[in-house]
């Protein structure tokens, strides 16, 4: 049977994308206008460049709301679907394990989604059916086989494996922690323990703090470059916010570090006061950008994490996000494709930022808008033409009363303003807290070639 | 080099022109790092297997590569036709193994991988002993089209110096799909619209480095497959294997973490000029001791153990203890044991909660108290409201806002199903796990929790009187003097608790209930920075405060409102925040709240009247509370860190290795 010819001149879109699917590590070049929610993914990762079709959400469940259990709720976000905006899947998993974080393996096929109370990382098969994921396999080992850590806060993907953040530790629920590694098929690997001051661990500690703790990671595989920030430990994390801001001995366990890696060695390299908490890390695309954003939950600043003339990676602060006084807390943030924007959420004001980064030096805020009482994560679509946001942030951080309002908002950007164009309140549909957001699209998996929405793959930094 | 292919069909497997366009590609790429430019748009940038790195690459041998888990063998075909199993290809030898189709035209696909390879081995010349021991493997995924005569073909320009590199193919489409699924490469055969096949594949691409123990070593992607780092990790593991024996290339660590305060102390923290003295988890190792002995030498100054003659200690009930009071499985959703609120280097309680909180973060209402000693008191909680140590236990195990066990059963059930607890109960006692042994297990660990023979012991009941300091002595004066502390902290002839184990109103727990909210809270957000939040920003986040009344929801008697147990002092250095709520940070801040005659209110004791006291007076109390620390606490922290920790691995076999 004939088939089509092998084209040379010109790849076909597939073909061409599949130049792009073995691709990392770069930056985009223009060909395809690219922002991503999978600005905040993996380098080593497939993308969805077009219409995502479904967003997983890892929610998590609130005694005596519908079943009081964790839960992956698929929404159907594809515009031209029926079932447009609609849940059309909720899958329980088991306990209230405080979801929080998901990701996917390097090929897409499996989602982990994990808890940083029970430390369990729940499996689910997104590829067979991307409108159905299914549970399978729950990692309950975690604790027990990494020598003690608590807590899977960011689950990432690295070639073959899932490179994964503790955030605390079985032996004082604090904040000193590690990396754990596992193999895509849920086997234990290897744990990479921060830095502290009685092991650096060869790294060099430049400043005042070697605190030893944990929360993201993010890799710039191109300069070799893994980047952890930090946060606290089980003790603070799970306890009732109020409790916690005027517990003074509590108050003292906050991170107060970003930690600099050998991508290849897993060595620790520099350990850099950034203090305040510095929690979500984003790199920057373009391929001489080589510096990475964070920013500090209690002192409410941007950071830059960037290497200079000399090639030695420095850290500084570069912007305060609203007024640091009022404790805004800012929480997720998101980077666009062309380096030139930085989403930022703060919690306590329920707003979502736009920050100019065009000089990552001098950060600027440029548009504002209020989402909810309360709103922590923010994931982009390809184009950055779609917003999406959720609610929680911690079972027992979230606000209480009237103000803890439970939501996933779907927003159009037109480069000028926000505008809604859907909303699920996720208590009066009994699921619970949605958390994070993960994007599912038919043509990741489909074996078509060329045309159609979504039928690009590729991966990127 | 532009290079043109005719726009032929795909014609079948002999020959034909697209995988020669592979070939010729290759070709291009054996003799120079830049390809052709015909297969690549413009704006696609090259892999940096490509470039030169941009980064040194670390020594080999000075870091470790992970075991990503076991090579799978399969069934393989050699260019020659002959069979042959990839585990005999890989004994032995440092194996590299990259899976392609030889029609693969993308430049940054199956290409790179070639050209990767074919680099490294002309890098790994210069080390020809490893050279020797590094054997290549190019697989094709697609045996329908590439026969082993294809392979032949495909290899011939990388192996004119017949290098140690097979190129393969499988038996079947079936077998290699087998093959596939264990080294994770997914890989899809395109189609059309129409469903036909187009012949391009996709695949996420993937080289596997597998050590001659059949065990995978890395595994890149193309984002980071390079020459250097392929050559950086070869060497690596040959190294490895030839290391000397006690040639350890990592120094071992320092010694041993504080065992009287937390590993990631925060004295100072108020401070800008905060630098963290933070300890490594991994060296918080310790060695078993013998309790029991050890509790004879540290009880002088204590009472007799109630329980001696019911209960005597016994090794096997004193260590099956142990094993339970560090088992984070006998919660109900496996985050808890005792010492999560019972920290042993944080002197038996938590030094770093002024309340704690248990599972799922549930609010615990009052501060832990100190387990050192515990075995010698008769009441328990600071309520009081249990007088048995083997009954206290099951408090927070049932507890919801604790350990949140639903059910006695339950916790019996998790224990039985324990391989790691079969026969221990029965050794210990004779019989199986229940409520009592469970209990007197517990509470038999407990009471090896010995911790008396403080200085003040010493110089008070063993008569050496250079055992305590001159300001110890003077606020041990004042102590049983002016200061009226001795009054409930009471300090007997011939032993001290320094508690009277009764009920007190000091108007702690009455400012709780009473007392106004405050209207900003000074809350600290990082070493020397400060901010005030108003009582609505903490309100909007808080929970409910729960009432706490004392002892009065013990006994129901109005009288007993807001009254709590006087705790022991002994130890009372290593267990800040102090009073029933966590409430007072340090041993300074209590002497002055008593000087001050504490808080007034209607059921304040008769015994708080303010006193004056000199800031030398108070220093010297200080002292005088700070001799009541044991010499025996290190040695059962040292116990303490050598207990095996239990946590979950599976639901159904809560098994804890």
């Amino acid at each position: 049977m004939k088939t089509n010819p092998f084209l040379v001149k010109g790849l076909r879109p597939l073909a061409k994308a599949l130049s792009l699917a073995v691709l990392s590590g770069f930056g985009l070049l223009g060909a395809l206008p690219l922002s991503a929610d999978e600005t905040c993914a993996s380098p080593y990762m497939k993308k969805i460049t077009g219409q995502e079709d479904f967003v997983y959400v890892w929610t998590l469940g609130v005694e005596g709301l519908g079943d009081g259990q964790d839960k992956l709720v698929t929404v159907d976000v594809n515009p031209k679907s029926k079932q447009f905006g609609k849940v059309i899947q909720s899958l329980s998993v088991g306990g209230r394990n405080e979801a929080h974080h998901s990701d996917f393996t390097d090929d897409r096929a499996f989602l982990w989604a994990g808890g940083l109370d029970t430390s369990k990382i729940f499996v689910f098969d997104v590829k067979t059916d991307p409108a159905k994921p299914k549970l399978v396999r729950t990692i309950e080992d975690f604790v027990a086989k990494s020598g003690g850590v608590v807590g899977p806060h960011t689950i990432y993907a690295l070639p073959g494996r899932m490179i994964i953040t503790g955030l605390s530790n079985n032996k004082d629920h604090g904040g000193r922690t590690a990396l754990v590694e596992y193999t895509n098929e849920g086997e234990y690997i290897g744990t990479h323990w921060m830095p502290t001051d009685a092991d650096l661990r060869g790294a060099i500690k430049t400043g005042q703090f070697a605190d030893g703790y944990n929360y993201d990671v993010r890799a710039l595989p191109r300069k070799n470059l893994l980047v952890t920030s930090s946060f606290t430990g089980w003790n603070n994390y799970m306890m009732d916010f109020g409790k916690l801001l005027t517990d003074a001995d509590a108050m003292k366990h906050f991170g107060n570090t970003v930690v600099t890696w050998d991508l290849h060695t897993k060595a620790p390299k520099k350990v850099f006061d950034v203090p305040g908490a510095p929690l979500e890390i984003r790199c920057a695309w373009g391929e001489s950008h080589n510096y990475c954003f964070t920013t500090t939950a209690l002192t409410s600043q941007i950071w830059l994490i960037h290497e200079d003339d000399k090639g030695e990676w420095q850290a500084q602060s570069v912007a305060n996000i609203g007024d640091p006084a009022k404790v805004p807390l800012p929480v997720d943030i998101s980077i666009s494709s062309d380096d030139q924007r930085l989403w930022v959420n703060t919690f306590s004001d329920g707003n979502t930022r736009l920050f100019d980064i065009s000089n990552p030096q001098k950060p600027v805020q440029i548009y504002e808008k209020h989402i909810g009482a309360q709103v922590n994560m923010v994931s982009s679509s390809w184009d950055g033409k779609r917003l999406y946001y959720s609610s929680s942030l911690l079972a027992n951080w979230d606000k209480k009363g009237a103000d803890n309002e439970q939501y996933l908002k779907l927003f159009a950007w037109d480069g000028k303003e926000l505008k809604q164009t859907f909303a699920i309140d996720f208590t009066a549909a009994k699921l619970g807290r949605p958390h994070q957001m993960r994007f599912g699209a038919h043509a990741l998996y489909s074996n078509v070639a060329g045309k159609g929405h979504g039928a690009a793959l590729a991966q990127n930094p | 080099m532009a290079l043109h292919w005719p726009k032929t069909p795909r014609q079948g497997h002999k020959g034909g022109s697209p995988f020669l366009a592979g070939l010729l590609i290759l070709a291009a790429l054996s003799t120079s790092a830049s390809p052709p430019e015909a297969n690549r748009t413009p704006s696609e940038p090259l892999a940096p297997g490509y470039r030169p790195l941009d980064y040194p690459v670390a020594d080999p041998g000075s870091f470790t590569l992970s075991d990503l888990g076991p090579a799978a063998d399969a069934l393989l075909l050699e260019s020659t036709g002959s069979k042959i199993s990839l585990h005999a290809l890989m004994r032995d030898k440092v194996t590299v193994i990259s899976f392609i189709y030889a029609s693969c035209g993308e430049v940054n696909g199956c290409p790179l991988a070639t050209s990767v390879l074919h680099r490294t081995l002309a890098a790994l010349k210069a080390y020809p002993e490893t050279l020797a021991k590094v054997r290549l493997l190019t697989i094709s995924f697609d045996p329908s089209h590439d026969t082993p005569k294809v392979m032949a073909l495909y290899a011939r320009p990388f192996t004119k110096e017949k290098p140690d590199w097979h190129f393969l193919t499988a038996p079947s489409a079936k077998s290699v799909k087998d093959l596939l699924a264990a080294y994770q490469q997914s890989i899809t055969s395109e189609v059309n619209a129409q469903g036909k096949a187009t012949g391009s594949i996709s695949h996420v691409l993937k080289v596997v480095l597998v050590d001659d123990q059949l065990r995978i070593r890395n595994i890149y992607s193309p984002s980071v497959l390079h020459p250097d780092l392929l050559v950086a990790d070869i060497r690596t593991l040959i190294l490895a294997n030839s290391a000397q024996p006690g040639n350890p290339s990592v120094i071992p660590p320092n010694p041993s973490p504080p065992k009287l305060r937390p590993g990631d102390d925060k004295s100072q923290y108020e401070r800008s000029d905060y630098r963290t003295q933070s300890a490594a988890l991994t060296q918080r190792t310790g060695a078993a001791q013998d309790l029991i002995g050890l509790g004879r030498q540290a009880s002088l100054g204590l009472p007799k153990d109630p329980y001696e003659e019911e209960s005597p200690l016994t090794q096997a009930k004193v260590t099956l203890g142990r094993k339970l009071f560090y088992d984070r499985r006998l919660s109900l959703n496996g985050t808890f044991s005792c010492a999560m609120c019972h920290i042993p280097e944080q002197g038996f309680t938590s030094q770093e909660q002024s309340t704690a909180i248990g599972i799922e973060g549930r609010t615990v209402r009052r501060n832990a108290p100190t387990l050192l000693n515990t075995g010698r008191l008769r009441r328990f909680f600071h309520d009081g409201r249990e007088d048995r140590l083997e009954n206290q236990v099951w408090g927070p195990f049932l507890a919801p806002n604790e350990m949140g066990n639903p059910a006695v059963g339950q916790v019996i059930e998790k224990i039985k199903k324990a391989s790691d607890y079969q026969d221990l109960f029965e050794i210990a006692f004779g019989r199986g796990p229940s409520m009592d042994t469970i209990g007197e297990a517990l509470a038999q660990y407990e009471r090896t929790l010995i911790a008396g023979n403080s200085p003040f012991d010493q110089w008070y009941f063993g008569g050496q009187k250079t055992a305590l300091s001159e300001d110890a002595q003077k606020g041990f004066v004042l102590f049983t003097g002016k200061a009226r502390c001795s009054q409930c902290h009471s300090i007997d002839k011939s032993a001290a608790l320094l508690t009277d184990q009764a009920f007190h109103n000091t108007g702690i727990g009455y400012r709780d209930s009473m007392g106004g909210e405050e209207k900003r809270t000074r809350v600290q957000l990082a070493p020397g920075v400060w901010t005030e939040l108003d009582q609505t920003t903490i309100a909007s986040v808080s929970e409910k405060k729960p009432a706490d009344l004392g002892r009065y929801e013990i006994t129901q008697n109005p009288e007993d409102r807001w009254k709590y147990r006087t705790p022991g002092l002994r130890n009372v250095a290593l267990t800040a925040p102090y009073m029933h709520n966590g409430s007072l940070k340090t041993l300074e801040e209590v002497i002055q709240f008593y000087a001050r005659g504490g808080i007034p209110n209607p059921g304040l004791d008769p015994s708080l009247q303010p006193i004056s006291l000199s800031l030398f007076e108070v220093h010297s109390l200080a002292a005088f509370l700070k001799s009541l620390t044991s010499t025996g606490v290190t040695p059962l922290v040292e116990d303490a860190w050598a207990a095996p920790i239990g946590d979950p691995i599976s639901v159904n076999q809560p098994d804890s290795r």
